[in-house]
């Protein structure tokens, strides 16, 4: 974009804007000159100055493929929810539903995080127009890391290639999204390329036995010493309830006590709602002053257990805060 | 000194030492030079106790008389309270008074004594904590002249007003006020109010806990906490150490405790209420009788660690709970053989006496439980645990029910036997059954119990699920009695209950839609079948009658299913109208009693009453337009000593459901605060949140949420009260 030469800078820019948004945008469609391209320009028209000659600037050319062939993907796998140590087997479906045949068919198959590939599970059919399936042979299957890759050597039209193949879920799977995607490629009888939409199955994987959550256990009680300890003589509340910090609401039993399995791991914090013991408060803690905080942090480790105990004590000046 | 517990331990070094030193010039210099200008020594317990390694048990016991309102240790002309506490504790020696002093002190012959005699102003101000009570003395607020003790200010306990007060001075938050750590104290004939502590803003310094428990009268073992120089962190099985010994024998009477003297019983505190009455921390054999505790935030007596054989007798117990724990009597801890016998248990916030999880076995005798559960609704008696004993007590007009058994922790063998229960929102006795733990379970009970129809039954209920008695009828039929009044012929009544139970059969009558247990009119014992029948002489057609069976090795009943009294023919007889209280709602009469109220006017009494008082947008304070309309209010209830009110406080209908509960709690609560300070007794008024679930107005605008934000009055027991809605105090927000 040209800088106005008028002396007056501001009221020149101000032509200046006034032009492009007069001219606008001027956009050319060209007549398709060929099969398989439609190339696209714009140009954009402006005035320097108030009056001055309209300059015309123009775009670069965009290429649009017009094609006669299309592939079309689905993917479905056979479950909704899956665990680490089960094995999932998805079914991909790759149509021609152009009028050409397509030549060297590449899937390309991206698994979630954590999912293996199990070897020799890929099997292959064609299918012409709902007629039933008959079996054949990819002509290879690599795999490179999360990523597969199924090539067939001519998908005719209207011809679908099934591919069917099983994948197993370790451990690490749990941290990955469980969505996987798979877009197919191929050559079209020109030489160019024609590319398929982008096909995803989306799996919801439970911890299952390998869960790395933790439980937060712990009690509300009468605290007579003030050392923040349940002892002997010093009895449980019931029905104080707690809050973490995720909005989990939990109850104390008739014994004061409470847990909370299934805790995810991580830093963890809780309070005690007071109002849901009316006549008790927060008992102070002579002993250790991290204690006489109304909330409490843990660490709950993977699969691991951590207490969270709040000590109260009879109350006074209830609402003088 | 800062009275928060945890900042005390942090804090209580450094001003410590510098104390020391001043004590020590004090003590070398004072017995020559006996007012040294320039420095006035504050004597600070610790202090005492850093120079003195262990308790020095005094040999010598004292006899002295405290002369001086003052507070504070100073080698002057007066003998103060706090000097005479460290004169019999032995920590001050005898030997450093000035002369003038010294002639206050003389040696007494049995046990130390703290007299007063007091001139001019009789209330000591405390600028500080008194230091505990380490010796056994007698601190006798009887000696100073001019006390009464043969004159009581209400007819129904002995209870003559003390002259002698010990507050906190104007603005000081002192947690304590005499703290007992010694066997045999003996606390007599003061007056004890004012003793809180303040919740602070929590900040880094100050932690977000409240101190150990404050109170008038607190007992507990040497150093009570929060002093823990001589504690190290408890083991996980073993709360306390051996020498936390228990102090013995404390016996506290004719005590004021929570209110100011004056000459009716009805003086408040201007400043901050005091928190608890009593606390018996940990203590064996404490007696307390004869004293007034009122007008707590929290509990009047309140038991922790350990109160083996305390008596709590012929105390007057009146609007406690205001802001705190609301039970009147909580015992808590190994409470084995107290006795709550004689006492006056009125207009109190929640429960009467509240069990709380205790060890040990609990008598409850001759009391008068009356207008309790003002905030919460909760059991006039609530029981838990084993082999306690609900005897011969007047129970009525409590919001909740009478004597409620829990399930959980399994209870039982609660005998209840000879009460008198009227005017009860709630069954008489309630036993908890399906071992039912929710909140309403441990306030005011679940009803009546479904049949025992199965062994289990035992296990999951209070009481061990013993069956109420069924009356083989729900009509028994009574031939009038010769003269042709309503009066019956004696009745043959017939029914049966588990074998081997005792009946009892009571006259019931119905007030707010449920039976009480009123009388006691007979007892007889079932035979080997569990069947029993008696002949009751003295019903009434159309009287019903109920009763209860008591099994010792159970506990006592709930209520049988009731039965009336019907003539032969089959004429309907009008059920007697439940009578409402024939006196005005009060919890003691004073004395002598006032000159007799103007006889009840037959025509309808119309009173122009505000209904509605408003608040500001998230706000609880009683503007001064506010006031005004409650003064209007205050009015009317003096002049109607009948009436009965329910507060209950309301919210517009904006954010959570919790905070608006809140903070309907809150205005209700700050609305009876008011009408308390301008004299209308607790026992009148009732209050109840419902947050934002009862708009005054469907509407959304600025005007109807202003509506909306009230405590409405809900007049009760009175006759055709006409109700103008007045909204003069109305407070749109801006």
């Amino acid at each position: 974009m040209t800088t106005p030469t008028s002396p007056l800078g501001a009221r020149g820019l101000r032509a200046l804007f006034f032009a492009v948004f007069a001219g606008g945008l001027s956009y050319q469609g060209f007549a398709a000159y060929a099969q398989t391209l439609i190339p696209n320009t714009a140009t954009a028209g402006f005035q320097s100055t108030p009056g001055g000659p309209t300059r015309t600037v123009r775009s670069n050319t965009v290429t649009v493929p017009l094609l006669s062939e299309r592939l079309e993907i689905i993917k479905v796998a056979d479950r909704g929810a899956a665990e680490p140590g089960d094995s999932v087997s998805y079914r991909l479906l790759v149509k021609n539903s152009g009028s050409s045949p397509v030549t060297n068919v590449v899937v390309t198959d991206t698994l979630p995080l954590g999912f293996k590939f199990l070897n020799n599970s890929a099997k292959a059919a064609l299918s012409t127009a709902g007629s039933p399936e008959t079996p054949v042979a990819l002509s290879s299957v690599t795999v490179s890391g999360q990523t597969i890759t199924f090539t067939y050597p001519i998908l005719q039209p209207q011809q679908t290639l099934i591919i069917v193949y099983a994948a197993l879920l370790s451990p690490d799977s749990i941290r990955g999204s469980g969505r996987n995607l798979v877009v197919a490629a191929a050559k079209n009888p020109a030489g160019g390329e024609v590319r398929s939409n982008e096909a995803s199955a989306l799996l919801r994987i439970r911890p299952g036995i390998l869960s790395d959550c933790g439980t937060v256990v712990g009690r509300v009680f009468t605290d007579k010493n003030f050392d923040g300890e349940q002892q002997s003589g010093e009895p449980g509340i019931p029905n104080a309830v707690i809050f973490m910090d995720d909005g989990n609401r939990v109850t104390t039993d008739s014994n004061g006590l409470f847990s909370l399995p299934f805790a995810i791991a991580g830093y963890r914090s809780g309070t005690l709602d007071l109002t849901s013991l009316p006549g008790y408060t927060l008992a102070p803690n002579l002993y250790r002053i991290e204690a006489n905080s109304p909330s409490r942090l843990v660490k709950l480790s993977p699969g691991g257990m951590v207490r969270m105990n709040f000590a109260v004590t009879p109350t006074f000046r209830e609402g003088q805060r | 000194m800062t009275t928060r517990g945890v900042n005390h331990l942090h804090s209580s070094t450094q001003p410590e030492a510098s104390r020391f030193v001043a004590w020590r010039n004090f003590l070398r210099d004072g017995a020559n030079c006996p007012i040294r200008p320039g420095i006035y020594v504050v004597a600070s317990f610790l202090a005492i106790a850093a120079a003195t390694p262990a308790f020095a048990q005094s040999d010598r016991l004292l006899r002295v008389i405290v002369n001086s309102a003052k507070d504070g240790v100073q080698p002057d002309a007066e003998l103060t309270l706090r000097e005479a506490i460290l004169l019999v504790n032995g920590t001050l020696p005898a030997d450093k008074l000035t002369d003038a002093e010294k002639m206050q002190v003389s040696p007494s012959t049995e046990r130390s004594r703290i007299e007063f005699n007091l001139t001019g102003d009789t209330t000591i101000r405390l600028t500080e904590e008194l230091p505990p009570l380490a010796t056994g003395l007698t601190i006798d607020g009887t000696t100073q002249p001019g006390y009464k003790g043969d004159r009581s200010v209400i007819t129904e306990l002995a209870l003559p007003a003390p002259i002698v007060a010990i507050a906190p001075v104007e603005g000081a938050f002192i947690f304590r006020g005499l703290t007992v750590a010694a066997d045999d104290v003996t606390i007599r004939g003061l007056s004890l109010y004012g003793f809180t502590s303040n919740h602070e803003e929590p900040s880094l310094n100050t932690p977000n806990t409240p101190t150990t428990p404050p109170a008038d009268i607190f007992i507990a073992h040497r150093l009570p906490p929060p002093d823990i120089r001589k504690q190290r962190i408890p083991a996980n099985f073993a709360p306390f150490y051996p020498d936390d010994l228990p102090p013995k024998g404390t016996i506290i009477e004719n005590n004021w405790l929570g209110i100011p003297p004056s000459a009716d019983g009805l003086g408040r505190t201007a400043g901050v209420r005091s928190a608890f009455g009593v606390s018996v921390f940990n203590g064996t054999g404490t007696i307390i009788r004869r004293n007034w505790i009122a007008d707590h935030e929290g509990s009047a007596v309140i038991t922790s660690v350990r109160a083996t054989d305390l008596r709590v007798t012929e105390n007057a117990i009146l609007a406690n709970g205001v802001a705190g724990m609301p039970d009147a009597i909580r015992l808590e801890g190994n409470v084995d053989q107290a006795q709550i016998t004689g006492n006056v248990i009125c207009g109190n916030d929640g429960s009467g006496v509240y069990l709380f999880k205790p060890d040990g076995a609990v008598q409850i005798r001759d009391n008068q439980i009356t207008y309790n559960g003002r905030r919460l609704r909760r059991a006039a008696v609530y029981l838990m645990g084993n082999n306690h004993q609900v005897i011969n007590n007047q129970v009525g007009y409590q919001t909740g029910p009478g004597v409620v058994v829990a399930a959980v922790p399994h209870s039982e063998r609660a005998v209840i036997t000879g009460n008198r229960f009227v005017g009860l929102e709630g069954l008489s006795i309630d036993l908890i059954t399906q071992q039912n733990t929710n909140v309403v379970d441990y306030q005011v009970g679940d009803g009546l119990n479904p049949p025992r129809n199965n062994f289990f039954r035992r296990l999951e209920t209070g009481n061990a699920a013993i069956a109420p008695p069924q009356f083989v009828t729900r009509n028994f039929v009574a031939l009038a009695s010769a003269d042709g009044s309503i009066q019956t012929a004696p009745i043959q009544i017939y029914g049966r209950a588990d074998p081997g139970s005792a009946i009892e059969i009571y006259r019931v009558t119905s007030a707010n839609g449920e039976n009480s247990l009123t009388e006691p009119i007979a007892k007889v014992t079932t035979d080997s079948k569990g069947e029993f029948v008696t002949a009751l002489s003295g019903l009434k057609l159309g009287e019903q009658i109920s009763a209860i069976a008591t099994d010792p090795r159970y506990g006592t009943s709930e209520p049988a299913a009731i039965a009336q009294i019907r003539a032969i023919a089959a004429t309907s007889v009008d059920l007697p109208i439940a009578t409402p209280p024939s006196s005005a709602p009060s919890c003691v009469t004073l004395s002598p009693p006032p000159p007799e109220p103007p006889p009840v006017v037959p025509t309808p009494i119309v009173l122009k009453v505000p209904r509605n008082i408003h608040f500001a947008l998230d706000k609880d304070f009683i503007s001064p337009t506010t006031a005004k309309v409650l003064d209007q209010i205050v009015k009317v209830l003096q002049e109607n000593p009948m009436v009965m009110v329910t507060i209950v406080g309301h919210t517009d209908p904006r954010y959570t459901y919790e905070y608006n509960l809140a903070l309907g709690e809150r205005r209700a609560r700050n609305t009876r605060n008011y009408l308390l300070k301008k004299g209308i007794a607790a026992e009148r008024m009732t209050i109840r949140s419902e947050g934002k679930r009862q708009p005054a107005t469907p509407g959304r605008n600025k005007l109807d949420f202003a509506r909306d934000r009230r405590a409405e009055f809900i007049y009760k027991d009175a006759r055709d009260i006409e109700i103008i809605i007045q909204e003069y105090d109305l407070q749109i927000e801006r």
